[in-house]
């Protein structure tokens, strides 16, 4: 059973009296309606302070909005530079999952073909990156010194004259796209996926004449889509809800994604929860809708090192 | 396994168009994870700070000495490690029943059960700061809704900003993980033979001995995998703590603690990285050797049920 299937599973009878299955059945809704209202509840919360006013939200916080007035929504999305938090997520999260996935089917399809000597090593590099400790502060000194790297900072930034080699890459969007260029897990995903197609498959390309490159990009990829869709849809979700890498390397409002943006909005207008709320769900939205629509793939995705498939 | 074959594109001058087209992603790698990650051991023995340029001298154990025996400071940091563990225990505990509850329940042939998995699995997509305030507001004191709820039991809370906060945030982090470990238990229901039930069945087993007889021992597959992720996970989670209640005394784990003090949020806005590399070596020794403690464990358990 792979993950992809857990959700949609059917379910088996097990048998039992009637009467027996009737109250197991009546208790199990019950339990489930008690769960069920931990996570409706919140939600249902936001929504409803949401649309409230502020002194109608001190009087009552938990009952229901009189009316119901987008003003929270609106007002929220003028005051905290909303589109351009949204905007900058949205450069961060589609450059840095198109970037990594592309390079990773390079670094994928070699290793799982055993193209390149040493693919064994190679894959296990990246198998024990789950057990090594954390990078945070080294990673920190990198980027903040990444100006005063012997060659490769000169040479970095002279392909970028806009860069300052003083300020490394720190408080950068290029800095902060390059700490998402890595994803061991979604890495191992693709060389697993990519070991189950025919290798006849090489061979016949070949004799047609198709370059390596072209042969990834043509035929490689469209038959691992699956695959590429769990991995770019964890690595976005990943980027898009980032707090702590967002609080170390962004410094300025003009570089915050929407979750530091956040955090900030919150600091400022805290207790004006209306418009918070309103602002966590327009926070909330894109994921929300991306998940009811591509539920298999961020499952299996985010499951995809703990179950074997 | 990876076998390594004769590169069929190979030929001739193209035999290095692999390798270059590999190049800048293991590249990035080493650079930005592999190489930082194996760095924390050696920036833990230095006095590196934030600032750029600063020479940066070797200190010996001075860090490790400093957080875990010296004076008043350390008291905290020992209490930090203790928090962990108490964070750990109840976290891996209660999340873990509450995910193989749901998981028998959405498992059963009932109407509505592909809703309950979806709602149940939601929290995990969402991320901490959605998380986070989410509970911020429903756990407000001053007529929230759990401040209401649990009003009509007589109880009242200062929720997260009083001396219960901690408790609260295991409440929010059990509650944004329940539906990840109710997915493997999930999946490892899944996969246990009907036949196994159907049998039971006919030998009119209750459920309680179907559970204990047949699921459980099934089961044992998801359940480690779940005891095994809940430990480590747990051991390492702290940004509910950052987004919920903030840096505050009495509350911090030590994932926080690196952080707080590597990235200036402990009050006095210095960055004393190398000490927080050294405290981040203790917390990652403190994974290693009890993932393995209870990987042992549990390879135990698998000999016993699975043979």
């Amino acid at each position: 059973m792979t993950v992809t299937e857990v959700l949609t599973a059917p379910v088996r009878d097990d048998g039992g009296s009637t009467a027996r299955r009737r109250r197991t059945k009546l208790a199990s809704y019950a339990i489930l309606l008690a769960f069920a209202a931990f996570y409706i509840g919140p939600l249902l919360m936001l929504v409803s302070a949401s649309f409230k006013t502020l002194p109608e939200f001190f009087r009552d916080p938990t009952g229901l909005p009189e009316n119901l007035e987008a003003n929270n929504y609106t007002e929220a999305w003028d005051l905290a530079n909303f589109p351009g938090y949204m905007l900058n997520s949205l450069i961060y999260t589609v450059v840095a999952t198109t970037l990594f996935v592309i390079m990773s089917v390079f670094v994928a399809f070699p290793i799982a073909r055993g193209y390149v000597k040493g693919s064994r090593a190679l894959l296990t590099l990246y198998v024990v990156a789950l057990f090594l400790p954390p990078a945070l502060i080294p990673q920190f000194q990198l980027i903040l010194n990444f100006g005063d790297i012997p060659v490769l900072g000169d040479l970095f930034f002279s392909f970028w004259p806009e860069g300052s080699q003083q300020q490394g890459l720190f408080n950068t969007k290029t800095g902060y796209i390059l700490l998402f260029l890595t994803n061991p897990i979604g890495l191992i995903i693709l060389v697993n996926y990519i070991k189950s197609i025919p290798r006849e498959l090489d061979e016949s390309a070949v004799v047609d004449g198709c370059g390596y490159a072209r042969f990834v990009f043509t035929i490689l990829m469209p038959l691992i889509r699956p695959a590429l869709a769990t991995v770019i849809v964890i690595h976005a979700i990943g980027i898009w809800n980032e707090l702590i890498l967002a609080t170390i390397y962004l410094t300025s409002d003009d570089n915050y994604p929407i979750t530091r943006g956040l955090i900030v909005f919150e600091g400022v207008y805290g207790s004006d929860w209306p418009k918070l709320a309103a602002a966590v769900l327009m926070l909330m939205m894109p994921m929300l809708v991306l998940y009811l629509f591509l539920q298999r793939y961020i499952i299996s995705g985010l499951t995809a090192g703990a179950i074997k498939g | 396994m990876a076998q390594e074959h004769r590169n069929l594109f190979s030929g001739g001058r193209r035999r290095f168009t692999p390798w270059l087209l590999l190049a800048p992603g293991l590249g990035i790698y080493l650079l930005i994870s592999v190489g930082p990650s194996l760095a924390t051991a050696i920036y833990s023995f230095t006095d590196a700070t934030g600032i750029r340029g600063l020479p940066i001298s070797w200190v010996g154990l001075d860090n490790y000495d400093e957080f875990l025996l010296q004076g008043a400071r350390s008291r905290d940091n020992i209490d930090a490690l203790q928090r962990t563990l108490l964070f750990m225990a109840v976290v891996t505990v209660v999340q873990f029943g509450i995910g193989l509850v749901m998981a028998l329940l959405v498992n059963q042939n009932l109407r509505g059960r592909m809703f309950f998995r979806t709602l149940f699995f939601v929290p995990v997509i969402l991320g901490a700061v959605v998380q986070g305030l989410m509970w911020k507001l429903f756990l407000r004191p001053g007529g929230g809704p759990m401040d209401t709820l649990i009003g009509w039991f007589g109880l009242e809370s200062q929720f997260l900003t009083g001396p219960s906060a901690f408790y609260w945030v295991i409440v929010v982090q059990i509650w944004a993980n329940a539906g990840f470990t109710m997915v493997i238990f999930l999946a490892g229901l899944q996969s246990i033979p009907s036949e196994l039930n159907e049998a039971a069945a006919v030998d009119g087993a209750s459920g309680w001995q179907l559970f204990r007889n047949v699921t459980w021992p099934q089961l044992t597959p998801a359940v480690n995998t779940n005891f095994l992720l809940n430990i480590i996970g747990s051991l390492q989670a702290w940004i509910l703590f950052l987004v919920l209640v903030g840096y505050r005394n009495g509350t911090q784990v030590l994932g926080y603690v690196v952080f707080a003090e590597g990235f200036g949020q402990t009050g006095n806005n210095t960055f004393r990285q190398g000490f927080a590399a050294a405290a981040s070596i203790v917390l990652f020794l403190l994974v290693l050797v009890l993932g393995m403690t209870a990987n042992f464990v549990v390879a135990r358990r698998e000999r016993k049920y699975l043979g």
